[in-house]
């Protein structure tokens, strides 16, 4: 029933399409040169990423096709934020590419789900060296049902605390280890005039590592393992009530700079307001690091102004305080739809060229952290030796590595999620009404 | 093509061209607006996520519409803005329309500046906004406007006003643009004789120009008001609906529900929540104005 | 440039009326004229700041009163604009608008012109189909033409702009041109067909220059909005090879972040060749905007 329609729907568009162009208008004909990068690429097996690691990689497959005049790759850059909509498009017009990147965890599944991704199991059990180096916590946000489908291919991306040092030595304030210490430490800079933490509001997903930390610290990762498990309920754990009903006390208690919520975090400004001295604090992943302070504000980092550390235990919490959440790692994909030849090459290459020893030491040059043991060597030889130990230790003594929760999620409850907790932020809703909303949210 | 058109038919009743040359009109249309429309209401019957082919759910979407999603909020937004747009931007266009409408040389040079919006696309006009009112370094950032640096987009009492004098910026030098034109054909001998009478101005502005101006009141008002349905550049660069869904109009939850959230069926309910509502909006104007600016047309002058 | 004969620029005829000094007697409009004093504050401090922003230097951006015009102005913010891709973008944006215009006359032409010369019950019937376009708002067919275009393989490629654009745009074109093609006198139709010319000579020859105006009008109101528009490149392309300039705008903004004066130097870059379009015919233009509204 479903698929008949469409298909005929298809025809008349295509036919309706063919009589327009060839009836109206010759001039039309030189315009379609666009649609030539993927689609009739032919033996070239391309690589969709996200701006961040393009340089590693790039500099991989340029060595990768040296050696390999059979086996050519290409590369190709997106932005962040259109990326996960563009890519879902193309894939499902058939135009999608023989690799490409993502993040694990909910969105990967329903990849798998649809049978757009290719098993990378047996190509890691041919390589068991490797698959050990990798952290299992990492490789765990790869798996589906048991089976390898993604393998990652860049820092891990925990999420820290960053802060200005210059504002805290000024202010007198110690750095806060802990939420009582936290809202301490509001108050006295806010007596100081100035802003405790900067947030980029506007784009809504720096709210979940808040949510996210304090559910996590107050109650252990169970309480979101219920919630992507589906099970009933879970949505009203007190942990997640608890965690919402701290976020509002530390907004109420002029936590967040003024106008927090229309800060744009893509743009950089939330960082700006750290370097600049407006704020004391950010709570935001890895990759601002190299992202946005070290392009935003160089000789910032140089003087050995920007501090970090992690989140604050909170006192009575069960949950681990050596827990971190963030971005696992990226991953990459090999497609279903790519040719034998191509899928071949990809997985050859995902063994082979990504991670050996040359790309780790330039991934661990960029200020990124490989989730892979025994890289000490590389991280203390890097540029930033002491963030670079920083992030790896913190990452590697993680008990648990929360995914972060819209990347978790199916994407209508992500969308909501982030709705929902934009409101909190707001003081629009009630902890309670979002446990409320949420639990609809995830019944529907 | 006209091979078999009559000739020598008189005057009135002739042939013509063959109906025929409509057809590539009536072929694009027929494949992106009706076959669309149909598919539309076809696809919100099903359940889609973007990827793999759509299967049917049968009124599954509707029920959610109805229940647990919050189509209610988003109506309600786009009806709110629909009137709040309208109220601001329909006496600032006519009165400026009217103003303009008079050919000093002074006010053709303030004309000048006046329609620079227009030809600004929503999303320039929408990067350019976001940045200039960004609480730390926009224009109001500033010392000595702290007043006026008020959270404006990130407020959610205060995102609605904010969205609405962003689009007035926009579309109000096209509808005085509109009310220029139709200012200026008002004859100038009806306000001759009124002065004559001794009215002032506000008793001549109140009983010629208001009156002479109803056909262009009622078309601008149209457009204004269908216009609403249709903000969607504007917002979705400024605000993504946000904060919170203080801003999620129609279109908006559409496309997010669609595209951000993958639920493409749902988001299709939506879309036919859209039309329909289009379509009832400008019946009801047209009706409600006492004349169908269709049909006039239609016939003529 | 506002000394130009009103006669020659006038190109529809509602936009015309008799010259008239002050209009209303002597005494001035104080509520108009403080209203527009007002507006005129309300246009130009945005226009103003997105000038001087764009010269700014970032360090100055940050630092500088927004309002006051930088010390030391910079191109730098365009040439960086330049160098990353604007010409190609700018092509892209040239390719679709002209491509959607000349279509969108040549179809609608035909159009109106059959309904104003063949009337009858099909033709109306058509007409009405048409003008029923008016009341759809484009966002709401945007899935399924998304799923059709991807079907039809014209994802991701300019086409895929044009075609849609080429529809929403035809009501109000066909619309416009029936207006003016019905005013064309009867007698001069009759006059051709007197004279043995075919029903494609009568069109060429005599409507299409008589309808030039309306011609015009229309291309330059259809093409500004192709020009603007962003929904359809949102959802109907995606890589740099098609991109054009209001998604560019956005994919600026990602790219140069906190750099918010290249960000702004962006927007008026890709506002100029519109703007350079209003210094030369802003008459032609204002008028092209609304005339099919005059009624």
């Amino acid at each position: 029933m479903a698929k008949k329609p469409l298909r005929r729907l298809g025809a008349i568009v295509a036919a309706g399409a063919l009589l327009v162009t060839a009836g109206c208008s010759g001039g039309t004909d030189d315009t379609g040169d666009g649609a030539a990068t993927a689609a009739g690429a032919g033996d070239v097996t391309t690589v969709w990423v996200t701006a961040g690691t393009d340089d590693v990689l790039q500099a991989s497959i340029d060595r990768w096709n040296a050696d390999h005049a059979e086996g050519q790759i290409e590369l190709q850059v997106f932005e962040n934020d259109p990326y996960k909509s563009k890519l879902r498009t193309a894939v499902s017009a058939g135009e999608g590419p023989s690799v490409f990147s993502g993040w694990g965890g909910g969105g990967l599944k329903t990849y798998v789900d649809a049978g757009e991704v290719a098993s990378l199991q047996d190509a890691y059990d041919a390589e068991p060296a490797l698959r050990d180096r990798i952290f299992p916590s990492v490789l765990k946000g790869g798996t589906v049902d048991g089976t390898i489908y993604g393998t990652p291919y860049n820092g891990v991306q925990p999420v820290v605390i960053y802060y200005n040092k210059d504002v805290f030595e000024q202010a007198g304030v110690e750095v806060p280890t802990t939420w009582d210490e936290t809202m301490a430490a509001v108050e006295e800079l806010n007596a100081q005039g100035i802003a405790p933490f900067s947030v980029g509001g506007a784009s809504r997903w720096p709210y979940l590592m808040w949510i996210a930390y304090l559910t996590d610290r107050i109650g252990g990762p169970e309480v979101f393992d219920a919630v992507v498990a589906g099970e009933p309920d879970a949505w009203k754990d007190p942990a997640i009530i608890q965690a919402n009903t701290m976020i509002q006390e530390l907004v109420e208690a002029d936590g967040f700079v003024d106008g927090y919520s229309s800060i744009d975090a893509n743009q950089g400004a939330a960082e700006a307001l750290v370097y600049s001295g407006k704020a004391a604090m950010e709570l935001m992943g890895a990759w601002a690091y190299s992202g946005t302070f070290l392009s935003g504000a160089p000789e910032f980092l140089e003087q050995g102004k920007l501090g970090w550390t992690t989140f604050p235990t909170v006192a009575g919490g069960t949950g681990d305080p050596a827990n971190v959440t963030g971005n696992l790692s990226s991953y990459f994909q090999v497609s279903a739809g790519a040719s034998d030849a191509a899928k071949a090459n990809a997985t050859d290459w995902l063994m082979h060229g990504v991670f050996d020893d040359t790309y780790i030491a330039e991934l661990v040059d960029t200020g990124a952290v490989p989730p892979i043991s025994g890289v000490e060597d590389a991280i203390a030889a890097s540029s930033a030796p002491e963030w670079n130990a920083f992030i790896y230790e913190t990452a590697e003594a993680a008990g648990n590595f929360q995914l972060s929760w819209d990347q978790a999620l199916d994407a209508a409850q992500a969308e909501a999620l982030l709705t929902n907790l934009e409101q909190v932020f707001l003081l629009q809703i009630t902890p309670q009404e979002f446990s409320e909303n949420m639990d609809a949210a995830a019944q529907g | 093509m006209t091979a078999h058109s009559e000739r020598g038919a008189g005057p009135v009743r002739r042939s013509g061209p063959s109906v025929l040359l409509t057809l590539p009109a009536l072929v694009f249309f027929a494949t992106f607006a009706i076959v669309p429309l149909g598919a539309a209401v076809w696809l919100s019957f099903t359940e889609w996520s973007g990827l793999g082919d759509p299967t049917w759910v049968g009124l599954d979407n509707w029920r959610a519409l109805l229940t647990t999603h919050d189509t209610g909020h988003a109506l309600w937004l786009t009806v709110q803005l629909m009137v709040l747009t309208w109220a601001v931007q329909t006496p600032v266009s006519i009165l400026l329309g009217v103003f303009l409408a008079g050919r000093q040389r002074y006010r053709e040079i303030l004309a000048v500046v006046y329609f620079v919006p227009l030809l600004l696309s929503s999303a320039a006009i929408a990067i350019a906004f976001r940045n200039l009112l960004d609480p730390n370094f926009g224009l109001f950032a500033g010392p000595g406007l702290a007043w006026l640096n008020q959270n404006w987009l990130g407020d959610p009492d205060r995102v609605f006003v904010t969205v609405a004098f962003i689009i007035a910026w926009q579309f109000i030098p096209f509808h005085t643009l509109l009310y220029q034109g139709g200012a200026r054909q008002v004859p100038q001998s009806l306000y001759e004789a009124a002065a004559i009478d001794g009215a002032g101005r506000v008793r001549q502005f109140l009983a010629i120009t208001l009156p002479q101006l109803r056909y262009t009141i009622v078309t601008s008002s149209t457009l204004m008001l269908v216009g609403a349905l249709t903000y969607f550049d504007l917002i979705y660069i400024l605000t993504q609906g946000g904060p919170g869904n203080a801003t999620r109009i129609l279109p908006l939850d559409m496309y997010l529900t669609g595209f951000t959230g993958n639920q493409m069926g749902l988001a299709s309910a939506i879309a036919v929540v859209l039309v329909v509502l289009g379509m009832v909006l400008s019946l009801t104007i047209s009706t409600a104005s006492g004349f169908s600016r269709m049909e006039s047309q239609l016939d003529g002058e | 440039m506002t000394t130009t004969a009103p006669t020659r620029t006038a190109p529809v005829k509602m936009i015309r009326s008799q010259p008239a000094r002050a209009p209303h007697g002597a005494r001035p409009n104080v509520a108009g004229g403080i209203l527009s004093g007002l507006w005129f504050v309300i246009v130009a401090i945005p226009l103003y700041w997105i000038v001087i922003t764009s010269v700014r230097t970032q360090q100055g951006f940050f630092g500088d009163h927004p309002l006051v015009p930088p010390s030391n102005p910079t191109l730098d913010n365009y040439r960086l604009v330049l160098e990353n891709d604007f010409w190609r973008y700018l092509l892209n944006s040239a390719v679709v608008t002209v491509s959607a215009v000349l279509i969108i006359v040549v179809v609608g032409y035909l159009c109106a012109y059959t309904i104003v010369r063949a009337p009858g019950p099909r033709t109306r019937r058509v007409f009405n189909v048409l003008l029923l376009g008016l009341a759809i708002p484009l966002q709401a067919t945007i899935i399924p033409i998304y799923l059709m275009i991807v079907k039809a393989g014209l994802y991701d490629n300019l086409l895929a702009i044009i075609l849609p654009s080429v529809t929403f745009a035809l009501p109000i074109t066909v619309l416009i041109l029936v207006n003016f093609l019905r005013d064309i006198p009867g007698p001069l139709f009759e006059a051709m067909r007197i004279d043995g010319a075919s029903e494609w000579q009568t069109m060429l020859r005599l409507a299409v220059p008589l309808s030039r105006p309306a011609i015009v009008t229309v291309a330059i109101y259809d093409g500004l909005n192709v020009w603007n528009g962003f929904l359809f490149p949102l959802i109907l392309t995606q890589s740099p090879e098609t991109r054009v300039l209001p998604l560019a705008l956005t994919s600026y903004q990602g790219m140069f972040t906190i750099n918010v004066p290249a960000v702004i130097a962006a927007v008026v870059l890709s506002s100029l060749p519109i703007l350079a379009l209003y210094v030369f015919g802003r008459r032609q233009l204002l008028a092209g905007m609304t005339a099919g509204f005059g009624k």
